[in-house]
């Protein structure tokens, strides 16, 4: 069962075109990563989806119900990202207790005991808490709201390393016991990718590749060799990046697909697994090259 | 234990580890091995992928399924294994050992020469 669908779905934001006919669908219990460079509109998508925002054309379902305020929606999904607003008179244990009013699968245990194992403070207000503390407890409310649709916005904005890993182990526990549909936006896909079953590229508010995990990491594969030779093996193929490195050598990143692997490594090319943080860049950059082409 | 260097898939490195606990014994013949939810939680990974390493030894015939009770290691798992290791894993590490040993014009006599001291060497550590 698709629990998002999404046809020709296009948001204008004045002149701009932050979303152009983008067409896809999300299976139930699933976790998706929403990957993009900075303004590809991974947020303008998920507000979208929570109902937040009102797309401007195309069809989106979620549910199989247009979820721009429609209750039901918003009752059995949850957006969170680093701006949630909070009354700035109540305490964060006032601010829970709330949200468990509201969601009707809130686990009032589950979020007290993530609460406490983060030294939260039940007096603390949410507007004297640091950046990473902030994001530290909105996903506490992301995972204990326990939502069919779970929506998390770079969930993991300025927390440390240690968090970051309690974190994508916490709500990947809380999914083993909690089958829910999932979608992650983060500039971190390194991090999350072992959580993930599936990815969404998108670059300029279109979808770019969706894919699942696993194929995304052998998606591309890295050649070295003479520059001369690379040069003449990646004409005609499909070529995703190309750099020279040192004197006389390139390397260069190509769809895998269909290559003629072996013959390259019999000419004596070095073939390298391309990561699939990497593939997301080279995929997405808006010229061939890369920041050192400024300095040349 | 499981690493995301790019390098192995994550659900080809589930596969692995089970059949290197097969090999050592750890799972025997008959015995259920862990499902794909015991193995996302172990690793922290996405259950879809634990599951697509089970799948892939299902269809090396190294797991069975028994409907609604999980997956089985085989009679034939550790013959399989075994035999799959050695043509592509070891015959594999071979062809790099060759393919170095040309570039560096290593002749065969030294080449089989630094074999025989490594495999000796191995075995004094085992003692």
């Amino acid at each position: 069962m698709n629990v998002i669908e999404c046809n020709g779905l296009t948001k204008m934001q004045g002149n701009h075109t932050a979303l152009d006919q983008l067409s896809f669908s999300i299976k139930e219990h699933t976790i998706t990563g929403l990957i993009g460079r900075n303004g590809a509109g991974k947020t303008t998508l998920l507000k979208i989806l929570a109902g937040h925002w009102k797309e401007t054309s195309g069809e989106v379902t979620v549910f199989s119900k247009r979820p721009f305020h429609n209750l039901f929606v918003s009752v059995n999904s949850i957006y969170i990202d680093d701006q949630l607003a909070f009354s700035t008179t109540m305490t964060l244990s006032e601010i829970l207790n709330e949200a468990s009013r509201f969601y009707p699968n809130w686990d009032k245990q589950l979020s007290e005991r993530l609460f406490n194992y983060f030294s939260f403070h039940e007096n603390q207000k949410h507007d004297q808490l640091s950046k990473g503390r902030k994001s530290t407890f909105h996903m506490i409310i992301g995972i204990a709201s326990r939502c069919a649709l779970t929506l998390l916005d770079e969930p993991t904005t300025g927390m440390d390393a240690a968090v970051r890993k309690d974190f994508y182990r916490a709500l990947l526990r809380d999914y083993l016991d909690h089958p829910r549909t999932m979608i992650l936006s983060s500039h971190h896909l390194e991090e999350m990718e072992d959580l993930l079953e599936n990815v969404l590229l998108i670059q300029n508010g279109r979808k770019y590749l969706h894919l699942p995990m696993d194929e995304l990491k052998e998606y591309g594969i890295g050649v070295t060799g003479r520059t001369e030779m690379v040069r003449q093996w990646i004409h005609n193929k499909k070529v995703i990046y190309v750099k020279e490195v040192g004197k006389n050598a390139t390397y260069a990143v190509l769809k895998r697909e269909g290559l003629p692997l072996e013959k390259a490594k019999q000419l004596g090319m070095e073939l390298t697994p391309v990561s699939a943080s990497d593939i997301c860049i080279y995929l997405t950059n808006q010229t061939k090259g890369g920041i050192d082409d400024v300095f040349k | 234990m499981i690493s995301s260097d790019g390098s192995t898939p994550i659900y080809v490195q589930i596969a692995e580890w089970i059949e290197t606990e097969i090999l050592i014994g750890n799972l025997k013949h008959d015995e259920k091995v862990y499902s794909q939810y015991k193995l996302a939680e172990m690793f922290t990974i996405n259950p879809a992928t634990a599951a697509k390493g089970l799948n892939l030894l299902s269809d090396e015939n190294i797991l069975y399924t028994k409907r609604g009770l999980g997956k089985f290691v085989t009679a034939e798992a550790k013959q399989i294994i075994i035999d799959k290791r050695k043509n592509h894993k070891l015959k594999g590490l071979l062809e790099e050992a060759a393919m170095e040993a040309k570039i560096l014009h290593v002749q065969d006599e030294e080449l089989l020469l630094m074999l025989k001291t490594i495999m000796k060497d191995s075995k004094g550590d085992t003692r």
